[in-house]
């Protein structure tokens, strides 16, 4: 018996993320559990429970502790771990090119520039203070892209092109952030997680932005799942399939910049998820971004809360850098890729 | 006139240029003027950069001519949006991407993108369609396949089947049989006949003049943006046309009907036969 391909698909999608959500609530309640206090698996769960119960009035200092500092982090460690997958994936469809996501693409670092500009450099619109960071992030992973995309474009639009201009405008804009943060010294502390990375200093508002923003910008990504798997057929083929190509992509770089740009904007640059978790989960359903990004999203939650938790439990009671460990993982598996891919790609 | 109906493409004093600022020296389509009935085989020969694809990019609408107007089953091309046009019109591009883990089955789908109304998922038509046109290739048991694994003469046909799953008036095919060897060519050919047996025009350009005669019922030679000739193949396929077109002295000759044309020398004139005629063409248009 032989399923239709869609029956399989819908199976497949079906049994990824509900083993997906099951793995993620246990490591969930698992992050819960690591920090400086002792709090067990156990008395997460509860917490956790008593918490919803009580939307969130804490009866005791565990959860307390749940509710201002561990379950804000989880989710907002969740909420980035598929906002920069999907990001990934929707940019590699973009661009044809499976080798680029927004840390290689410049776009974390533009937005990393943006928040330095905004915390050091005391970039201020009026009435903006708030949300300060998060529209600088936007505006300099939007302007990141844009002349990342001018500089593959002009240079012939190779899959190489895009990879290069990214280093080139990464590399520039980071010079950007190391002078802000060479003349205001003193205030260091402020930015230095950004160049790490992490999900130290969340607090409840800014992780409702990013649940909110990875929710509705994903979603919106999903619905065009379609037309992206007409866009790897190159832009002249898509147009000939009816597609208004050239509005569709701007829309789509817009979104996946404004995608990035919620994710780094309170935790930092955080780079190849978005590369490696699209790239092993077409291992496994293929390039359907019906299938892909979904599945993107589950694994991309998954292993960055792995990440978090290592990151929380190897030299407790510090904390490591997540940023940092996700190079470190993600660093030999691009070389990896770089040298099977490497000779079937045009580089 | 009742054989006006027949028409499914009229191609009136189209001209093209790819002149921009950054390409003032673009190549050129002149006065175009040709009409092709609903299922014929056309073939397109012509030298490098004469203006095949470019020709065949404006029946598409993917390249919009600066001059004349193009008819494609008595609709103004101009008119339609690129949905519409898509349905009447598909086209089988030189390979397939296969960077990205696409299966065949889901590949062969895409050429279903524009009927497909649901948000997400394709119809039950359209799956049928689908494994329809899978069987009919021969490539139903290459379904799950990668395409990325698939030889070229299976790229081939999987190219067909999600052309011919566009349910198109027209189907062009720029160098269908361009990196197959004998016997996938012939297949190929064949395949491209037989659809337009089905009442699909089909108009292909290839640099094998002699696949062209066998297959194609009207023969277009193009040779710097201008129609040299148009007709069947045994009237515009001469030693006089191709010495005059591609600067190369062939014998031809004819048996059972079929035209066979050997390619002896190049002419020598001061042309230069071996000279690339497109210096300005690279990098113009992305493939």
């Amino acid at each position: 018996m032989d399923g239709t391909k869609h029956d399989r698909a819908k199976f497949k999608l079906a049994l990824i993320l509900g083993l997906g959500s099951v793995s993620l609530v246990v490591l969930f309640i698992l992050s819960l559990t690591t920090g400086v206090m002792d709090i067990s698996f156990g008395e997460a769960m509860t917490g956790v429970w008593n918490l919803i119960r009580n939307g969130g009035v804490h009866q005791n200092t565990q959860e307390l502790v749940l509710w201002q500092l561990r379950i804000p982090r989880a989710l907002g460690v969740i909420a980035v771990g598929v906002g920069l997958s999907v990001a990934g994936a929707v940019m590699q469809a973009l661009i044809r090119n499976p080798l680029v996501d927004p840390y290689i693409t410049g776009v974390s670092s533009g937005a990393a520039l943006g928040v330095t500009l905004a915390v050091l450099g005391g970039v201020t619109f009026v009435g903006m203070t708030a949300y300060m960071a998060p529209l600088m992030a936007f505006i300099g992973a939007i302007t990141a892209f844009l002349l990342t995309m001018l500089l593959a474009e002009a240079a012939g639009g190779r899959s190489i092109s895009y990879v290069l201009g990214g280093v080139i405008v990464g590399i520039a804009l980071q010079s950007g952030t190391t002078l802000l943060m060479y003349y205001n010294t003193d205030r260091l502390h402020g930015v230095l997680f950004w160049l790490f990375g992490s999900f130290a200093y969340l607090d409840w508002d800014s992780v409702l932005l990013i649940v909110i923003g990875v929710a509705v910008l994903s979603a919106i990504m999903l619905i065009y799942a379609k037309e992206l798997n007409v866009i790897l057929l190159g832009d002249e083929q898509a147009k000939q399939l009816g597609m208004d190509v050239k509005r569709f992509k701007t829309f789509m770089f817009v979104l996946v910049s404004a995608l990035t740009a919620v994710c780094v904007a309170f935790t930092g640059v955080i780079g190849f998820v978005g590369l490696i978790v699209p790239h092993l989960v077409r291992m496994v359903v293929g390039g359907d971004h019906r299938l892909l990004l979904p599945a993107s999203m589950m694994l991309g939650a998954n292993v960055l809360l792995v990440a978090d938790i290592v990151c929380k439990t190897a030299v407790a009671p510090s904390e490591l850098p997540i940023g940092a460990i996700i190079s470190i993982i993600g660093a030999p598996f691009f070389g990896y890729l770089m040298v099977r891919m490497g000779k079937e790609y045009v580089m | 006139m009742s054989c006006e109906d027949e028409l499914t493409v009229r191609v009136d004093n189209v001209s093209f240029s790819y002149g921009t600022k950054r390409n003032p020296c673009g190549r050129t389509l002149k006065d175009i003027t040709i009409s092709a009935r609903k299922g014929q085989l056309i073939g397109i020969v012509g030298p490098n950069g004469c203006g095949k694809t470019t020709f065949m990019r404006c029946i598409n609408k993917v390249l919009k001519p600066q001059e004349g107007a193009i008819y494609i089953d008595g609709k103004d091309l101009d008119r339609l949006r690129m949905m519409e046009v898509a349905k009447l019109c598909a086209n089988i591009p030189a390979d397939v991407p296969d960077d990205f883990h696409l299966s065949v089955e889901e590949f062969v789908s895409l050429g279903r993108y524009p009927y497909v109304t649901g948000i997400w998922w394709e119809g039950e038509k359209d799956v049928r369609l689908v494994r329809e046109a899978m069987e009919a290739y021969h490539v139903t048991h290459l379904k799950d396949r990668k395409l990325a694994e698939l030889s070229s003469g299976e790229k081939a046909r999987v190219l067909l089947a999600k052309g011919a799953v566009q349910q198109p008036k027209i189907l062009l095919a720029d160098e269908p049989s361009a990196h197959l060897d004998l016997k996938f060519k012939l297949q190929v050919m064949q395949a491209l006949k037989d659809l337009s047996r089905q009442g699909v025009t089909v108009i292909t350009a290839s640099h094998d003049i002699n696949l062209i005669a066998k297959y194609a019922d009207m023969v277009i030679i193009i040779s710097d943006g201008g129609i040299i000739s148009y007709g069947p193949p045994a009237e515009v396929i001469t030693e006089e046309i191709i010495r005059a077109v591609y600067g190369v002295e062939v014998m031809l000759f004819k048996e059972k009907g079929e035209i066979f044309v050997i390619p002896l020398r190049p002419v020598d004139t001061g042309k230069g036969a071996d000279a690339d005629q497109r210096p300005c063409e690279k990098g113009i248009v992305a493939d």
